[in-house]
Parts: C-alpha cells; sequence; structure tokens
C-alpha cells in the first residue's frame, strides 16, 4: 500500500546505507541469505560455560574474521566484542551509502555534519567479567587487565563508531535496555528533520555476555528450546547478540549527491508502559501508544500499515501484551495484518534488537519479501496473530512498515519504515 | 499532537537535587559554598591498591528516608532512590501533582555507569557463586534506564522514556533532547535527570586508570584549571529538571527559571576509549559554527558553566575549546567560569546542578582547589562571591572517549 501523503512538516529521510552482523555472518548479505533461508540460527553458545543454566541456546555470532583486514588493526585487539560488531556493521552501512571513505570533514564548514545515534545495554560486560573474576580471583598470575575495561562503559559502541569513521558531530548513545536501537533510530531521525546532522549513522550492537544470560535465566524468561514468538508453546526468549546500522540521510540530501534509497524512516514513537519494572502492561496499553505515535510522526493511518516487524520475544507475557498493542492500533484489521519476528530466527540482541530489526525490515520492504518466524507447535489461536510462517509472503507497491521494541521498565519504542517492493 | 514551531519556549519550572549535603534546594546551595565534602569509601572489598585515592563525594543514605519510604527504596538500587528523590522534589518545586503525569509526560535520564552496586552484586552471585544464584531483582535494577523507569512509576509519565549514556556530555544531551521531546509536540513536559553512583569498584577502576585526585599517591584535591592539577573527585548524586513550554508554564502560574536554548554535539576522534584528543580546533570549530548558526557570539554570554573537574588532559582541552571563543580576552575578561564540579565532585547531576544555580543565582565559594593558574590554559575559574543570574550562559560537557556537548541558557527575561 503507498503511503498517504505525510501531513508532518518534516521532510522524508531516506535509508543509504545498511550493515549488519548477526550469527549468520559479518554482512548485510550474510543477514538477508539468513533471512531467507528461514531458519533459526540458535545453538549452543561456545563463548562462556552454560552449565547450571535454565536453557543452553543463544545465537551466536561466529569469530570469522580473524584472518580478515579487520583483524591486522591495532584497534581491533583493543576494541570490546561489542564495539567490533558496532564497528565492522556501521563501515559496512557507510560504504554502501557510498558517502567517501570517512567521515572526516577536516573543519570544512561546507561538508555534511555526520552524527552517531547509537543504542545498546552490554557493551563490554563481557570483557568487565574477565576483569571481575581477575580482580577478585586468589589465584597467582590473576592479574587484571585495567585496558580491558576502557570499552566497558555504555557509550563505547557509539564512540568506536564515531571514531572510526571519523565523525565530528554528534555522537548519542541510548541505553533503554531492550527498546535502546529503536529510540536511537528516533533520535536519529529527529537530529534529521531539525538540522542538527546532514546524515545520522543509527544502530546498535550487543554481545552475549555472562550477567544477561544468567539474568534473564533468573528471571525465567528464556525458553529451554528455540524461541517461538506467538506460538501456543512459547516459553520465553533466546538471547543473541550482533548489530544493526543504518545509514540515514534527508530525501533531498540523497538526491542532491545522486544516491539510492534502501528505504524510508517514516516517522518514529516512543512511550513508557509506568506499569512495573520488568513486566508489560497486560493490556499493552503502553506499547500501542508507542505504535500509534510513530503512525502519527509518520502522517500516517494505522491503515496504511502493509506488516508488523513485531518486537515478539516468545515469552508468554509479552507476545501476548504485543498482540493487544496490535488489536488496540489496528482493530479488527490486526488479524489479517502479516506479522513476522525476526527474534523467532536470531533471537533477542537486547539493546540493539530494535536495530537490526529495522535492518530486517528495511530488506524486507526493499526486496519484497517477508521473512518467516520459525518456532514449535501452532500460532496462539488465542492471539489471532497472521504470524508469517513456513514460506515468505510478497510485498508489492510501496509497502509501510512497523517494527516494535519493548523494554525493561516498560520503555517502549516503534520505527515506521517504507520501502520499493521488488517483488 | 502536531510539531509546535520551532520558536516554541522550552522553559525550566522545577529543580531536586540529591548531593552530598542531602536533598533540596538548602542542601544544593550549602553545596556550592564550600569545597567537596570528601568521604572515605568503604575499602574492604580490597579493590583498591596500597596507592590509591580513597574518598569522593557521597550522598548520605539516610538524607534519602525523609523523601523516599524504606518500603520503596528496599525495591531500588541506589541510583534509582537517587533520581526519584530528585524527580519528586522538581516536581513538586514546579507546582505538579505528583502520580498524573500521564501520556504527556515524557523522562529523560543520563548516566554514565549505570547502578554499578548493583552490577556488582550480580558479578559476584554469577561469577565468585554459580549463574543460577543470579538474583531476578538485582538484575532488573541493574539495567541503565532502571532509574528513568522508576521516575515514570512515581510519576505515572506514560510518555517516552530514554536513558542516554554519552558519558560527561551525557547531562546536557538529555536537556536538548528533552526541549525536542516538548518541541516535537510528543510531550506537555519532560523530566530530565542525571545520576550517578559511585561505589568502592567503580572508584577503584577509575583510580587504576590514573585519573582520580589521590590516584598513585599524589594529592587527594581536586584542581580545575590548576597548574598542579592532577584528576578528579569522584561524586554521586542526581539533579532532576522540570521541563515544559513557557505558555503552559505561565498559564498554570508557574515561575519558569530558565529558557532551554539551542545546543551543539561534537566528537573528537582523536581521543582514546579512556582519554581526551587533541581535537581541540575542531571541537572548538564545531562549537564556533553552531553558535553562529543561532545568531550567537562570544559578547551574548555572561556566565560559562564549565564541566571541568581538574583532569590534566580534560581541563586543557577544555580551556582551549573555551579559549576560542574569545581568542583576545585575557583570562580575567572571560565572563565568570563557573566549575560546579570542584563542588560536587565528576558526576552527571554535578553540571545539572551547576545550571540550577546559575539560573537561580546564589553565593558559591571561590573554586575549590584553585590556587594557581595555568598559563597554558588561560582560564581562571569564578573567585568567589555572588553568582548573579545571567542573561545567557554556556554550558560545556566534553567527555572521555570523544563526545562533547555545549548548550545555551537563557534568562525567562531575555
Amino acid at each position: 500500500m503507498a503511503p498517504a501523503m505525510s501531513d508532518t512538516k518534516y521532510e522524508k529521510v531516506a535509508v543509504s546505507g545498511l550493515g549488519a552482523v548477526s550469527a549468520w555472518g559479518w554482512s548485510v548479505d550474510d543477514l538477508w541469505r539468513g533471512l531467507k533461508g528461514g531458519r533459526a540460527a540458535i545453538g549452543e553458545p561456545e563463548q562462556f560455560d552454560i552449565t547450571g543454566q535454565r536453557t543452553r541456546l543463544a545465537s551466536e555470532v561466529p569469530d570469522c574474521l580473524s584472518d580478515s583486514p579487520w583483524a591486522r588493526m591495532t584497534a581491533w585487539r583493543r576494541w570490546s566484542r561489542t564495539d567490533r560488531f558496532a564497528v565492522v556493521a556501521a563501515a559496512e552501512a557507510w560504504n554502501s551509502a557510498g558517502l567517501g571513505q570517512s567521515a572526516g570533514d577536516c573543519g570544512d564548514a561546507s561538508a555534511p555534519v555526520v552524527g552517531v545515534f547509537f543504542g545498546g545495554s552490554t557493551a563490554a560486560m563481557w570483557e568487565a567479567e574477565t576483569f571481575f573474576s581477575r580482580l577478585t580471583s586468589r589465584e597467582p598470575g590473576q592479574q587484571p587487565r585495567i585496558a580491558s575495561l576502557a570499552s566497558h562503559p555504555l557509550s563505547s559502541p557509539g564512540d568506536a563508531v564515531a571514531r572510526h569513521l571519523d565523525v565530528s558531530g554528534p555522537v548519542e548513545s541510548v541505553s533503554s535496555a531492550c527498546a535502546s536501537g529503536a529510540l536511537a533510530i528516533g533520535s536519529a531521525l529527529d537530529a534529521l528533520r531539525h538540522g542538527w546532522v546532514d546524515v545520522a549513522i543509527a544502530g546498535g550492537a550487543d554481545s552475549l555476555c555472562r550477567l544477561t544470560y544468567a539474568g534473564f535465566n533468573a528471571l525465567r524468561a528464556v525458553d529451554a528450546e528455540p524461541c517461538s514468538p506467538f506460538r501456543k508453546q512459547r516459553a520465553g526468549l533466546s538471547l543473541g547478540e550482533g548489530a544493526g546500522v543504518l545509514v540515514l540521510e534527508r530525501e533531498s540530501d540523497l538526491q542532491a549527491r545522486g544516491g539510492k534509497a534502501l528505504g524510508w524512516v517514516l516517522g518514529a514513537g516512543a512511550s513508557c508502559d509506568a506499569h512495573h519494572m520488568t513486566a508489560p502492561h497486560p493490556q499493552g496499553v503502553g506499547a500501542a501508544r508507542a505504535i500509534r505515535s510513530a503512525l502519527n510522526d509518520a502522517g500516517l493511518g494505522a491503515d496504511s500499515v502493509d506488516f508488523v516487524n513485531a518486537h515478539g520475544t516468545g515469552t508468554p507475557l509479552n507476545d501476548s501484551a504485543e498482540w493487544k498493542a496490535l488489536e488496540a492500533v489496528f482493530g479488527e484489521r490486526a488479524s489479517r495484518i502479516p506479522v513476522t519476528s525476526t527474534k523467532g530466527l536470531l533471537g533477542h540482541f537486547l539493546g540493539s534488537s530494535g536495530a537490526v530489526e529495522a535492518v530486517a525490515t528495511v530488506l524486507c520492504l526493499h526486496h519484497g519479501l517477508i521473512h518467516v518466524t520459525p518456532g514449535r507447535g501452532e500460532i496462539d489461536d488465542a492471539l489471532g496473530v497472521d504470524l508469517v510462517v513456513d514460506e515468505m509472503r510478497a510485498l508489492s507497491g510501496e509497502p509501510v512498515a512497523v517494527s516494535t521494541s519493548f523494554a525493561f521498565g516498560g520503555s517502549n519504542g516503534a520505527v515506521v519504515l517504507t520501502g520499493r517492493g521488488q517483488a | 499532537m502536531s510539531p509546535r514551531p520551532e520558536a516554541t519556549r522550552i522553559v525550566i519550572t522545577g529543580f531536586g537535587s540529591v548531593g552530598s549535603e542531602g536533598c533540596g534546594e538548602q542542601p544544593m546551595r550549602r553545596m556550592f559554598q564550600q569545597p567537596p565534602v570528601l568521604r572515605e569509601l568503604d575499602l574492604s572489598s580490597g579493590y583498591h591498591r596500597a596507592d590509591s585515592a580513597r574518598s569522593a563525594v557521597l550522598v548520605q543514605a539516610e538524607s534519602l528516608s525523609e523523601h523516599l519510604a524504606a518500603r520503596q527504596a528496599r525495591r531500588m538500587s541506589p541510583p534509582s532512590r537517587f533520581a526519584v528523590v530528585a524527580a519528586r522534589l522538581a516536581w513538586q518545586q514546579a507546582g505538579l501533582e505528583v502520580g498524573v503525569g500521564g501520556d504527556q509526560t515524557s523522562v529523560v535520564t543520563s548516566t554514565s555507569y549505570g547502578p554499578s552496586s548493583f552490577t556488582e552484586s550480580l558479578l559476584r552471585q554469577i561469577l565468585l557463586d554459580s549463574p543460577s544464584q543470579a538474583s531476578p531483582f538485582l538484575f532488573t535494577e541493574a539495567v541503565a534506564n532502571a532509574p528513568a523507569a522508576q521516575i515514570a512509576l512515581l510519576l505515572k509519565a506514560q510518555g517516552a522514556n530514554i536513558t542516554l549514556t554519552q558519558r560527561e556530555a551525557g547531562p546536557l544531551l538529555a536537556l536538548a533532547k528533552g526541549a525536542a521531546e516538548i518541541r516535537a509536540g510528543r510531550a506537555e513536559r519532560v523530566v530530565v535527570a542525571a545520576v550517578e553512583e559511585a561505589n568502592p569498584l567503580l572508584h577503584a577502576v577509575l583510580d587504576r586508570f590514573g585519573v582520580l585526585a589521590g590516584s598513585r599517591d599524589s594529592e587527594e584535591t581536586a584542581r580545575p584549571f590548576d597548574l598542579r592539577r592532577r584528576g578528579f573527585h569522584l561524586g554521586e548524586g542526581a539533579l532532576a529538571m522540570v521541563l515544559e513550554t513557557e505558555q503552559a508554564a505561565l498559564d498554570r502560574g508557574a515561575s519558569p527559571f530558565g529558557v532551554v536554548g539551542p545546543w551543539i554535539g561534537a566528537f573528537d576522534s582523536t581521543a582514546t576509549r579512556a582519554g581526551y584528543g587533541r581535537g581541540a580546533e575542531r571541537l572548538a570549530e564545531r562549537l564556533r559554527q553552531g553558535l553562529q548558526r543561532s545568531g550567537l557570539s562570544a559578547d551574548d554570554f555572561d556566565l560559562v558553566v564549565s564541566g571541568a573537574s581538574g583532569g590534566r588532559d580534560s581541563d586543557r582541552l577544555e580551556a582551549r575549546v573555551l579559549r576560542s571563543i574569545w581568542p583576545r580576552h585575557e583570562p580575567d575578561m572571560l565572563p565568570p567560569v563557573f566549575v560546579p564540579k570542584a563542588h560536587t565532585g565528576d558526576h552527571g547531576a554535578g553540571i545539572l546542578a551547576g545550571i540550577a544555580l546559575g539560573l537561580m543565582g546564589g553565593e558559591a565559594c571561590a573554586t575549590p582547589g584553585f590556587s594557581e593558574s595555568d598559563p597554558a590554559l588561560g582560564v581562571i575559574p569564578f573567585a568567589g562571591g555572588r553568582l548573579n543570574k545571567p542573561n545567557r550562559m554556556l554550558v560545556s560537557c566534553l567527555a572521555i572517549g570523544g563526545s562533547a556537548a555545549w548548550l545555551v541558557l537563557e534568562s525567562p527575561n531575555l
């Protein structure tokens, strides 16, 4: 469905570059191949010992860059695992946007101002755990390396991206748990609309670590099997890791430099349940408000939406609340809107999930195909969701999608995207 | 709701402070009338080395009890407690009723390290005991956005809930973000808060990086802009502000303290992950361009609130960037350069508390720790006395890792 004419005064914002790191590999091509393949990349993680945990599964990024030019960089050895995901995805996005070698403007007042807007929730927690183990160890020779904590602050992945691409504009790191990536895209959209930046590198990165793995186990929020979003037998999420990055520009700027749009970010919205620290509002009231806010920001009505890339964690409460939210926003049409969950394939990337799911959504819009949501058992008929299973669904025209992200603390984010389906 | 006109004035109508002297306006004012009150940390965990700094500017837990019931406090991490008390005080000062925020109230917070003591406790459980010992309660309160979520629960604030973690630049970005939420028509009012917790592990880690006053047997006195500066004091606390449109404030009879003006963000890509860079010229150029775009020049400012805290490299960079705005002025001809972190220790709420004092006006002692100017810097910090309400202030925050933010605040009467 073609988007209705926007009644906001803002210029359209184009997606000119994409980057991704996931369990399928360190590129967008890997991501799209995996999405098309439709097989979940969730297995036993090798990174750390999972003895005694409720689940033995995660979606882990393969260490396959050891022979690449990346691994020969001095910075590579210094970066945390999350920093590496962030920088590789951002570099891919930057290169695919065709904006040159780096963002460095060397003080040239006429050069575009580039900003970084990055979400995440773990940063270098994995490395900090090793530091802490050594710090508290009574074993001889277990000296902690303080340098390993230099990437610990949550601003580190965004800073690493800015440093690598020689950015001179604003850098903003968002850490609102699992909504961080979506909120970072919203911040980037604001910055472009208000002219604070000319090019925005928006995204997020997170890596697996023992703290989140044990924490979600303690909450009994993980499924012992690969997660099954919106299924009757769903029993929790699967953890994942990786990064997603979008390069965003105002449409007129992109056209002026002869660039090509891969899609467009039409709007973003946010809300808070103000209900409970971990449980979503059972009626999805806050989630619905975030979706409505994003549609309002895009100048679109609910009837414009062609598919939803749901937060879809696979936890009983989250999926149920999300369905209530979709019903509240889309009314009786909710059960006819195709819904997919990237988490069914790659698990939950936590703070970066909104970013990588936005990348996945742009790819679906661009290729005119909605990826499937694997899982075990039947779709929960109490939810009424038109879940995309078994085979991809075709999109045509200029379809519109909503990507949703809901977090601990009741923070919700939603992003409205469009593209030119090629199916 | 549609976006508001760009010219809509966003004002601050309430402040709430939690700091070393207690909670509220008077304790905050006291903080600025004296040198930082340093208290020795609990060193029993053995994280510190023999030559470590040993003290920080700490909140006294008992000072919160008047404002936060024990049964509520038990369910919160220290930064959540600080943030909730600060938000409640700010909300009340703005003349608003607690618990009725609704979907037109948003929350934007800033923190550098999040709830570090709860993270430490969780790591102890997972790494030293067993992963199965991880406490669900600690986990949910160990996330960086827990304070923002707790503020939302207190106020029933159902608008956007965003936590920024851009280190020292975060509080200014949060203020700019809060104003943008209102200007975009997404909120009627926003609570902006900066919050930080100084626990022994964080202190010991910063000490090992050698950035604290007192690290490696150095003198344990932070000396912002001083020739002998060696590092900063870690501080903790929270400062919350209530933002709304000027019209909304006036309509309900509230008195604005100040107007949130334009902001500028920049990044110095020469900075290391744990330090500052050499990119003063580029940062200064971004600042100059930003001010120029807003039609502002050096002569428009009658107060500078600086994020300097006593670091060797950080204060040098800060001075070089500030001097670029006033290149031909002798140091004593610059507007007063107020350095709040010299009193509060280095944390985000310190800079917001400095803004609060600046906008309200008040007494402050001479910049603690400063006695001998560094000729290489060309900046002499506030000499003490009455800090008059400015027509327009420039706030400057440069962050470890390379990011920078500047914010202009104006008198409501301008």
